[in-house]
């Protein structure tokens, strides 16, 4: 230790930048600390799918409502979106829970329902700027640059509630990768393809159809679905679905035995 | 009570000799007898641990744990696996015990999220977000803590001698350089009771110097410091009060003096090296403190079952031999065999 080191707590200071709100540091922290390199990359990764899905819908010989369609329904809203809200929403709270870097936040006066909201929030941005932005490009690369901002709204409201149940999932259970292509493969894909009682709760479904009723007039009504939700009517759905699985996260972390790296 | 002061009677007693009743008011009780405080408890706690027991599936790592923490700095000594850290994961709120109770400042520190504002905790463990720069992590703790001070995460990085490589991510730093960060983040948020799981890992011999200090004087601003070690030495130096768990119990409890004479009174093993080894083991055979003598050359082993008597009579054993000792030292006297002497 330096000799200028003093042996006391310091009592008072008058120097340096002012701090942030606990909120404020709470999504700078989700910025800075849980999206690494390698997160990144898996976030890019399937952006940059999104782009390949709509450069292959482009050179389809079919017209660029059809070709999209079929690209839209199981590339983009059936792979991409739940793929890279997968590597945001457990890298935002689950992978900090596993690694054992969470008691660092856990150990705060900050209430837990600010915890996830905030840690939430930093996860969207991430998704806002990287997926988003891929999938606006992907619809305009495939030729239909009207439906453009339908997918803009469509993703934003799908990656949201997503990463809602995402960070739900990797609060409660350790496997979370596991469990959460478990949801999105099995109970999304699979059950929500046949019962529409599902598929009216399915982050998936739902972005699908948000962006089937906001585009209805540039060829999106060939994803609608009967007895789902479409347009801004399954906005709000994908918005209540957030709001629930945070809810739920909130609850979760409030029972949780945060543990240490090395236990 | 003064000879010239009337005899105190009951109220009902019978009547005196003059057939008078005399009424006094009852005597006043006797002043409660000066109980001593069992050593495992303070008067002035801020930390009470009641009947704590914590186990994880079969494994069972507190066993009804019941001791306290004041101001001041107490040291928590056992060996590795001995509990410490689970203790000092309840005392903070990260887990709940599964039977018993822990209380800080008279609160719940699972359900009370106010108690957070009292505590910090510096962890063993070397889980710190790689990714953040020391100020980057002492700054957003102290954010999420509402420390107003701006220049105070420079002065906490200061007070621990990280000031200089502020800006360095943590994931390029030492093991005892992140440990000092994670003190300094703990100090930001200007704590009451401050916790410190060994602490002292990695730090070397002049920031253990640097560090013993600090807490020393932590602990003599009023605040409550915890500090864990498997090092008796270390704890000795930094806490006049110790607190001993072996095996999930509390093995002793008091100030260092106290522990050592727990200490002393346990079989041991002694080399004794002496050019007159056969003459001197015939003499400590002779003795009740010795169990048994093991001579090798110029090497005498003996074996005792009360040490502290045999380091009392050794001496005196060997100038009645006429032997000159050129050494003498314990063989057994590693932390783990003393602690699990103590828990026998």
């Amino acid at each position: 230790m330096s000799e200028s080191t003093a042996t006391s707590v310091p009592a008072a200071a008058t120097t340096g930048r002012r701090l942030p709100s606990p909120f404020t540091a709470l999504v700078g922290y989700t910025l800075r600390a849980c999206l690494p390199v390698r997160r990144w990359f898996g976030v890019l990764l399937p952006c940059a799918g999104a782009l390949l899905f709509g450069w292959l819908s482009a050179v389809d010989s079919r017209s660029a409502e059809a070709a999209f369609g079929d690209v839209a329904e199981i590339g983009l809203f059936g792979l991409v979106l739940p793929l890279t809200c997968l590597v945001i929403g457990d890298a935002v709270l689950g992978a900090d829970i596993r690694a054992g870097t969470f008691p660092l936040t856990w150990l705060s006066p900050v209430g837990f329902g600010t915890i996830v909201a905030a840690r939430w929030l930093g996860g969207w941005i991430v998704a806002l700027v990287s997926l988003v932005p891929a999938l606006v490009l992907a619809t305009v690369v495939a030729g239909i640059p009207e439906g453009a901002t339908a997918m803009a709204i469509a993703g934003a409201a799908g990656s949201a509630a997503y990463i809602g149940l995402f960070v739900m999932i990797g609060t409660a259970v350790r496997r979370a990768a596991v469990w959460a292509l478990a949801v999105v493969f099995l109970g999304e894909r699979l059950l929500g393809g046949v019962l529409s009682g599902i598929a009216q709760i399915s982050p998936m479904w739902e972005s699908q159809q948000a962006y089937a009723g906001l585009a209805d007039d540039h060829g999106g009504w060939r994803l609608l679905r009967d007895g789902t939700p479409n347009g801004w009517s399954a906005v709000v759905r994908l918005a209540i679905v957030a709001i629930v699985t945070l809810a739920l996260a909130s609850w979760r972390i409030r029972h949780l035995k945060p543990t240490g790296g090395d236990e | 009570m003064t000879a010239a002061a009337p005899e105190p009677t009951q109220p009902g007693t019978p009547a005196s000799p003059s057939g008078r009743v005399e009424m006094f008011p009852p005597p006043p009780p006797p002043p409660p007898a000066a109980v001593p405080l069992d050593p495992a408890f303070v008067s002035d706690a801020t930390v009470a641990v009641r009947g704590a027991s914590v186990w994880f599936g079969h494994k069972v790592a507190l066993t009804n744990l019941s001791c306290s923490f004041g101001p001041g700095v107490t040291g928590l000594l056992g060996p590795n696996g001995a509990g410490k850290t689970t203790l000092m994961r309840a005392i903070v709120g990260l887990l709940r015990p599964n039977e018993g109770t822990v209380a800080v400042l008279e609160r719940d520190p699972r359900t009370d999220r106010r108690v957070q504002r009292a505590v910090a905790l510096v962890p063993e463990d070397e889980a710190v977000p790689a990714a953040l720069s020391a100020r980057q992590l002492v700054r957003y703790t102290a954010a999420l803590h509402r420390v107003g001070g701006r220049g105070l995460p420079d002065r906490c990085l200061g007070t621990v001698g990280l000031l200089d490589v502020a800006d360095r991510k943590v994931r390029g730093f030492s093991k005892g350089m992140r440990q000092r960060a994670k003190i300094a983040a703990a100090l930001v948020t200007d704590p009451s009771i401050l916790v410190l799981d060994e602490p002292l890992n990695g730090a070397d011999p002049m920031q253990r110097v640097a560090l013993i200090d600090l807490f020393q004087t932590l602990g003599s601003q009023g605040r409550t410091v915890i500090v864990s070690s498997h090092v008796l030495h270390e704890v000795e130096r930094l806490a006049g009060r110790q607190i001993v768990i072996i095996r999930g119990r509390l093995a002793a409890a008091g100030d260092h003096r106290a522990i050592r004479d727990a200490l002393a009174d346990r079989p041991r093993s002694v080399l004794v090296r002496t050019p007159e080894a056969r003459r001197l083991a015939r003499h400590l055979v002779a003795l009740d403190a010795v169990r048994g003598v093991t001579v090798d050359g110029n090497t005498v082993v003996v074996s005792s079952p009360r040490a502290g008597e045999l380091a009392e009579l050794l001496p005196a054993a060997a100038r009645e031999a006429g032997a000159r000792l050129h050494e003498v030292r314990p063989l057994d006297d590693s932390l783990e065999s003393v602690f699990r002497e103590l828990l026998r």
